[in-house]
C-alpha cells in the first residue's frame, strides 16, 4: 500500500473513531475502539518514536474531539505503540524487520494476525479501563469491561486489517 | 553494533515515558476523579521512594551513628562510675578514704585486633597525647577487653582479655567468692573463675562481676555469666563463664586508669 493512502485510511478510520465515541456509548461495559490495532498496523519502517508520536497525536485528537477525558486515549494509546515491534516479532517473528514488510492476514494468516490484534488491544484496554476508573469502580467492573470489550474490538479490527493491512497480491 | 541498538532503544523508552507523562498531566488537569486517583498514586510512590531513600540514608550514616552512640555511652559509664565511687565512699569512713581519686575515663576506638591467636591484641586511636596512660584498663558497657600495655602519641596497645597471659580478679555475684577469671583459651565467649573457695555457694546463671581488688579496673563491672563448676584439688572450685562481651564486635571502648595506681604500686614495692 502506498504511504498516503495509509494515512489517508488511517484519518478516515480516525474520523471514524470520533463517530464511534459519540454515537456508539450503548452500555458502560463495552468500550468500542479501533485505535490499538490502526496504530499496530502503522508500517513497520516508521520507528517506535515516530510510532509513539502518532498514537500520542491520535489519542489526543479523539480525546478532545469526543467525551473522553483529555488524555486519556493518547495514556493508553502510546503504551500499544510502545510495545508494537515487540508484539509484532512475537507474534510473526523476525522475518518482517528483515523483509521491511508488513504484516497481512493472507501471508501470515488470520490467527496470528488476530493474536497481535488481541495483544495490542488487550494492553489498550488495561491502561484505559484503569485509569477510566480511577480507582472509583470496583475491580468486578472493570474485569466485566475489559471481558466484554476485547471480543467485541477484534471483530471491529477485522475492519481495520481490511483497509490498513490488505495483501498487495490481492 | 550493540551501541547502535542501544541508543534508540533508551531514546524510545525516554520519549514513553515523556509522552505517558504528559498524558497523565492532561489527565490529572481536566478530570478531578483522575486528579485525586493519580495524587493518591504518585503520594504512594514517593512515600515509597522517600522511605527507601531514607533507609539507604541511614545505612549510609551509621557509621556517624555509632559514634555518636559510643560517645554517649562513654559518657554514661563514666558518670556512672563517678555514681559508684560516690556510693562507696558515702558507705565507708570518709576518713580512711580521703585522698582516692577513682578512675578517669577516656574514649577510644580500635582500629587493628587480633582474635585467632592465643595471645591477641589491640591498637586503639587514642595515646598519651589525648591522656591514655599505660596499666589502664579497657571496658566497653558488656564488660572488659582488655588492659593497655603501651602507649605512644596517637596510638595505644592493649593484651586482650582473650589472651593467655591475661587474668583479672573477679568477684561471683555481689557478694560472692573472689578468684581469678581467664580466657579458656578455646572460645569467644568462654572464661574460666578459678580458685573460688569451696566454701562459697552459687548457681549457675549467677552473674561474674570485678572485684576491685585489681588496680586496672573499678568494681561492679558486670562480666558474664556462672556455668559448670568442677572443683580443683579439692580445694576450690573453676566455674566456667559465659561472658557478655563478644570479642568479634569491639569496636568502641572505655579505657579507664586508676589515678592512685602509682601510689598503690609504690606501697606495693
Amino acid at each position: 500500500m502506498k504511504k498516503s493512502s495509509f494515512w489517508l485510511i488511517y484519518l478516515l478510520l480516525v474520523i471514524a473513531q470520533l463517530i464511534l465515541g459519540n454515537y456508539a456509548c450503548f452500555t458502560p461495559y463495552v468500550l468500542v475502539t479501533l485505535l490499538p490495532v490502526m496504530v499496530l498496523c502503522i508500517p513497520l519502517q516508521m520507528g517506535t518514536v515516530g510510532a509513539m508520536l502518532v498514537a500520542f497525536v491520535t489519542g489526543l485528537a479523539v480525546d478532545f474531539l469526543t467525551e473522553a477525558v483529555p488524555g486519556l486515549n493518547a495514556l493508553a494509546l502510546v503504551p500499544v505503540a510502545f510495545s508494537r515491534r515487540w508484539v509484532v516479532g512475537l507474534v510473526f517473528g523476525g522475518e518482517l524487520f528483515a523483509r521491511k514488510e508488513d504484516f497481512s492476514v493472507r501471508r501470515n494468516g488470520l490467527g496470528k494476525v488476530l493474536t497481535a490484534c488481541a495483544l495490542s488491544t488487550a494492553l489498550f484496554l488495561v491502561v484505559y479501563v484503569w485509569a477510566d476508573a480511577a480507582g472509583t469502580r470496583p475491580f468486578l467492573f472493570n474485569l466485566a469491561r475489559f471481558g466484554a470489550s476485547l471480543p467485541v474490538n477484534l471483530l471491529l479490527s477485522l475492519l481495520v486489517l481490511e483497509y490498513l493491512a490488505p495483501d498487495s497480491r490481492k | 553494533m550493540r551501541q547502535s541498538k542501544l541508543l534508540p532503544r533508551i531514546l524510545s523508552v525516554a520519549v514513553f515515558i515523556l509522552l505517558e507523562i504528559a498524558s497523565l498531566y492532561l489527565l490529572s488537569r481536566n478530570s478531578e476523579v483522575q486528579h485525586s486517583f493519580l495524587s493518591r498514586g504518585s503520594h504512594a510512590v514517593m512515600g515509597a521512594v522517600w522511605g527507601r531513600t531514607q533507609a539507604i540514608k541511614e545505612y549510609f550514616s551509621l557509621a556517624g551513628r555509632n559514634r555518636d552512640l559510643a560517645q554517649e555511652n562513654f559518657e554514661l559509664q563514666r558518670r556512672l562510675l563517678r555514681a559508684q565511687e560516690q556510693l562507696r565512699m558515702a558507705r565507708i569512713d570518709t576518713a580512711s578514704t580521703a585522698g582516692r581519686d577513682g578512675f578517669s575515663v577516656q574514649w577510644a576506638e580500635v582500629v587493628r585486633s587480633s582474635r585467632n591467636k592465643q595471645h591477641n591484641y589491640f591498637i586503639l586511636n587514642r595515646g598519651y597525647e589525648d591522656g591514655i596512660q599505660e596499666k589502664s584498663g579497657v571496658i566497653t558497657p558488656d564488660g572488659v577487653v582488655g588492659m593497655i600495655e603501651g602507649v605512644s602519641a596517637r596510638h595505644s596497645f592493649a593484651y586482650s582479655f582473650q589472651n593467655a597471659d591475661i587474668s583479672i580478679s573477679a568477684r561471683l555475684g555481689t557478694e560472692g567468692g573472689t578468684g581469678i577469671l581467664v580466657w579458656d583459651g578455646k572460645s569467644r565467649r568462654g572464661a574460666l573463675l578459678k580458685e573460688i573457695p569451696l566454701q562459697y555457694k552459687y548457681d549457675p546463671g549467677d552473674t561474674v562481676y570485678t572485684s576491685g581488688h585489681s588496680l586496672l579496673f573499678p568494681p561492679d563491672i558486670p562480666l558474664g555469666v556462672a556455668g559448670d563448676a568442677r572443683m580443683v584439688n579439692g580445694t576450690t572450685n573453676e566455674i566456667k563463664v559465659t561472658l557478655f562481651q563478644d570479642f568479634s564486635a569491639v569496636r568502641y571502648v572505655s579505657v579507664v586508669h586508676n589515678n592512685a595506681f602509682d601510689e598503690i604500686q609504690e606501697f606495693q614495692q
